[in-house]
């Protein structure tokens, strides 16, 4: 648990991580504006070869940002399976009765549990489950025999699979873009430009400059307190507690004695870090000098430019 | 007149449990002084009225001609930095780089001349290799030698140690007493506030606090010749001079004997 570090930030010196934060910060913004402006799957097919192009040649690893899509996979599965099952526009693709016996359930578990024993090759975890889709789909089509139970209607449209494509890209080109911005930029020079850019927010009473070294502690302090739960842990584990299995109530009782520990040492960490901070002549809104600085460089010109040149691509595809 | 001077104060965190009473204590400029004192004594307490982070209910404290008010309080925290116990709840910064930067930042440095500093204080308490590194990637004595970095760049005149190396190993502690020995010998004002002996001798002068108020002060060799006074004050003796006392009480203490044990606590 020791070094954790927070954010996906990863070292390196292509065209992205020389680009200024605040640019970076409303360059995304934009695009991802101008791409929900695109209303048709060769727009966003398009949209998604610019940001491939862009990402290739700023050298940022592609394979990272597969992995920001991890906790998406069930959202563009939904996807799928929505637009295939309500979607009624177009031409039929596919028209199949689909099956159920005493037999094919059986064979259904059995690919279930197939599927779940080559779980362990994780690279290839997406392309397992769709083979077990395409299986679960093959077993209802074709292995059935008899006695039937049941039978329903698969009916799958054009549209249907254009649209779900559509948001699928739609989806992937915006987690693209955020995870560029979050690959290329230290979560200091983030909130830094957020600090920068919320400034004028002051008129309306939000102090930009507190604002940013609140999300700047917290982030510095994470590591810290997931390093005490771990450590509370393991104390409880030594004296039996099981975190890990369990009845639902014995998990609740746990993650109390884990959370009231955590939460005492966090109030008096917090009062001992307000001393610390107070005894360093910190003052509460009072203007301070910074030891990094934002400057603009022709990057940000490059960037400016080309963010626009999308913005104004996508407006006039939909005007037109 | 002393560069601190606490005249009579008292504090009380509730009305009816008073922790300092009637405290009166003077430190010289360029004095290494230990304030020894059992768990709860209210050395802590003392440490944060000295830099105004609580208000005495009575009595006075001058810092450098200067009496401590709510005015004043600004003034003085750049005179005195304060080294706190944990070091990990006193690291504000990100990286090693951000957390030196952050009393300059406060007090308005120019960047450039900022940067100059971080380089030359992280150097100096060995710490350049780690500018860019994060806290969870240090030690806890790294952690502590970063918060001294930070408080040399705003100049101070003195340094507030509050039990500052309690929550390291044998090995961190010594290298930080050395590095503060260094400091001392460089002029800064050293407060060691300790409920180690051991680690108060390295002081000129030791100051014992008992109840919230001073018990006994003197020179280490004044000290010394009194082990009873620690034992009093609620302290745990050092083992040479635990077997010193031991000794004395049966009558069984050679001249030379008594020497060399305490030349074995001294010896630092
Ligand atoms: N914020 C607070 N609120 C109420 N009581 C407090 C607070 N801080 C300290 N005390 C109490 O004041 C007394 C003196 O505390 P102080 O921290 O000054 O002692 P100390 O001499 O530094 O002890 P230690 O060696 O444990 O650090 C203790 O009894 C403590 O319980
Ligand atoms: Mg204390």
């Amino acid at each position: 648990m020791k070094n954790v570090i927070i954010g996906q930030y990863i070292p390196g010196s292509s065209f992205f991580y020389h680009i200024d934060p605040r640019t970076k910060i409303i360059a995304v913004v934009v695009l991802m504006v101008a791409t929900f402006l695109l209303e048709t799957i060769w727009q966003v097919l398009i949209g998604f070869g610019i940001a491939l192009i862009l990402i290739i040649a700023g050298r940022v690893p592609i394979r990272k940002i597969v992995k920001g899509l991890k906790p998406l996979y069930v959202l563009l599965l939904f996807t799928l399976v929505f637009q295939i099952a309500f979607n009624r526009v177009g031409t039929i693709v596919l028209d199949a009765t689909m099956q159920i016996s005493p037999f094919s359930i059986l064979f259904m578990i059995a690919a279930t549990i197939i599927w779940r024993l080559l779980a362990s090759f994780k690279k290839f975890s997406l392309l397992l489950f769709f083979a077990y889709l395409v299986g679960l789909f093959f077993i209802m089509k074709n292995l059935a025999f008899s006695p039937l139970w049941t039978t329903w209607q698969l009916t799958i449209y054009d549209q249907g699979l254009i649209m779900s494509g559509f948001v699928i890209i739609r989806l992937l080109i915006i987690i693209t873009l955020s995870t560029v911005l979050t690959l290329t930029t230290k979560p200091t020079e983030l909130t830094q430009g957020l600090e920068s850019l919320l400034r004028p927010l002051k008129a309306i009473g939000l102090n930009s400059e507190d604002f940013a070294l609140i999300i700047s502690i917290s982030l510095r302090y994470i590591p810290t307190i997931l390093d005490e739960a771990n450590k509370i842990m393991n104390a409880q584990a030594s004296r039996g507690a099981d975190f890990a299995e369990g009845r639902l109530k014995d998990k609740v009782v746990q993650v109390i004695s884990l959370l009231v520990p955590m939460f005492i040492i966090a109030f008096k960490r917090s009062e001992e870090l307000a001393d610390a901070m107070e005894s360093r002549n910190f003052v509460p809104g009072k203007p301070r000098t910074r030891i990094h600085d934002l400057k603009f460089n022709y990057r940000d010109l490059i960037t400016t430019v080309i963010t626009v040149l999308c913005l104004a691509g996508s407006i006039l595809v939909k005007v037109l | 007149m002393s560069y601190i001077d606490i005249q009579n104060i008292n504090f009380a965190y509730h009305p009816k449990r008073p922790i300092l009473q009637n405290l009166s204590l003077s430190i010289d400029k360029g004095q290494w002084i230990a304030i020894l004192g059992h768990n709860g004594s209210g050395k802590s307490t003392l440490a944060k009225a000295i830099i105004g982070l609580l208000e005495p209910d009575f009595g006075t404290i001058d810092i450098d001609g200067m009496t401590l008010s709510p005015t004043t309080v600004y003034e003085i925290r750049k005179k005195i930095g304060i080294v706190f116990q944990n070091p990990d709840n006193q690291f504000v910064g990100v990286t090693v780089r951000d957390d030196i930067a952050f009393g300059m930042e406060n007090l308005g440095v120019p960047q450039a001349e900022m940067l100059e500093k971080i380089d030359f204080y992280a150097e100096k308490v060995g710490m350049k290799a780690f500018l860019d590194k994060e806290p969870a990637e240090l030690s806890g004595g790294q952690k502590q030698r970063v918060a001294i970095a930070g408080i040399l760049a705003m100049q101070m005149d003195a340094i507030i140690f509050d039990e500052a190396t309690s929550m390291l190993d044998p090995t961190a502690r010594r290298e930080l007493m050395d590095y503060i020995r260094e400091l001392h010998n460089e002029g800064l004002t050293i407060i060691m506030i300790t409920h180690d002996i051991e680690e108060a001798l390295w002081a000129q002068r030791l100051v014992i606090i008992k109840d919230g108020t001073v018990f006994r002060q003197g020179t280490r060799e004044e000290l010394l010749k009194e082990p009873v006074t620690f034992i009093e004050a609620g302290l745990e003796l050092p083992v040479g001079l635990q077997i010193s006392n031991a000794l004395k009480q049966m009558n069984a203490l050679s001249l030379e004997l008594e020497e060399h044990l305490w030349e074995s606590s001294l010896k630092k």
